[in-house]
């Protein structure tokens, strides 16, 4: 392939691009959960845990969609540019952004299950949230490091 | 590859129109819509209404500058330009979902660089894709 130099310049602001992405993600869940009047954020993460707030399936579903399609593009692009790097093995990247895919799942879908009183603590969310934020982290790292 | 740099061409014009409908389009309307008007009853934009705004433009603004500038590379690679063309519009597409955020908390004096880093990018982005697609369907 001609100019790879040049191409890891745009695969370097994914990196960039993707931290502010997922900042401002976790950012508005925190503001959905009372971050924002005058709450600190240890207080909010108890809130979340003990009495998570309510939501409608309208609501869930609205937040669903959208995060569908762009965690799914979005991990799907980041994971792709670690195949054509001979630093990471292929079979770690096909690890790595299968554990990202299913957290991201898990991250998407847990807050149904307390809507639905399945679970009556947030911890799952919380959970979810940090086990994605997490993987994700680490996959964008080996990106940076195949680069 | 034409069609998908015409599509992002049109995505960035609505995008210019999409802000300027919702945020506005000179300092005076874009700080009554960040900040409102007490005197005259106009509530500010909410916080996260606001954040929710600067994170789809981020994702947005991600997928339309990886598609375009991986097509400019690939036909206009060798171009010494190239290279700062690309962190250009890049850096530019970053500060101004940035920019915006940070006029909330920091201050109207934001909202000019907001404006100017917003249209440079845009700009920035119509003449890659001009550019493709001049090589795509006239070389």
């Amino acid at each position: 392939m001609k100019f790879i130099a040049l191409y890891k310049i745009p695969i370097t602001y994914l990196l960039l691009y993707a931290v502010l992405i997922l900042a401002s993600g976790v950012w508005l869940f925190l503001l959905s959960q009372g971050l924002d009047s005058a709450q600190s954020l240890n207080h909010t993460l108890k809130d979340i845990i003990h009495t998570p707030e309510a939501k409608s399936v309208r609501g869930l579903i609205e937040v669903a969609t959208p995060h569908l399609f762009a965690m799914g593009m979005l991990i799907f692009v980041a994971a792709h540019f670690m195949l054509f790097s001979t630093r990471v093995s292929k079979k770690m990247t096909a690890v790595v952004s299968l554990i990202v895919f299913g957290l991201a799942l898990l991250d998407i879908f847990s807050y149904f299950a307390i809507s639905f009183g399945w679970v009556v603590s947030g911890w799952l969310k919380l959970f979810a949230l940090f086990a994605f934020v997490s993987s994700f982290v680490v996959l964008l790292a080996l990106l940076a490091f195949s680069l | 590859m034409a069609a998908v740099v015409f599509f992002i061409l049109l995505y960035l014009g609505l995008d210019i129109a999409l802000h300027a409908y919702v945020i506005g389009t000179d300092v005076h309307s874009v700080a009554l819509t960040l900040f409102g008007d007490a005197e005259n009853f106009v509530e500010p934009m909410l916080l996260d209404t606001l954040l929710l705004q600067v994170h789809s433009d981020l994702f947005m603004s991600l997928f339309s500058l990886l598609i375009l500038t991986s097509i400019s590379i690939r036909l206009h690679g060798s171009r010494r330009i190239m290279r700062w063309a690309v962190h250009f519009v890049f850096v530019l597409g970053m500060l101004s979902a940035v920019t915006l955020l940070s006029a909330y908390f920091v201050g109207a004096w934001l909202i000019p660089v907001w404006i100017a880093t917003f249209v440079t990018w845009h700009v920035l982005g119509f003449v890659l894709g001009g550019s493709v697609l001049k090589t795509l369907l006239f070389s």
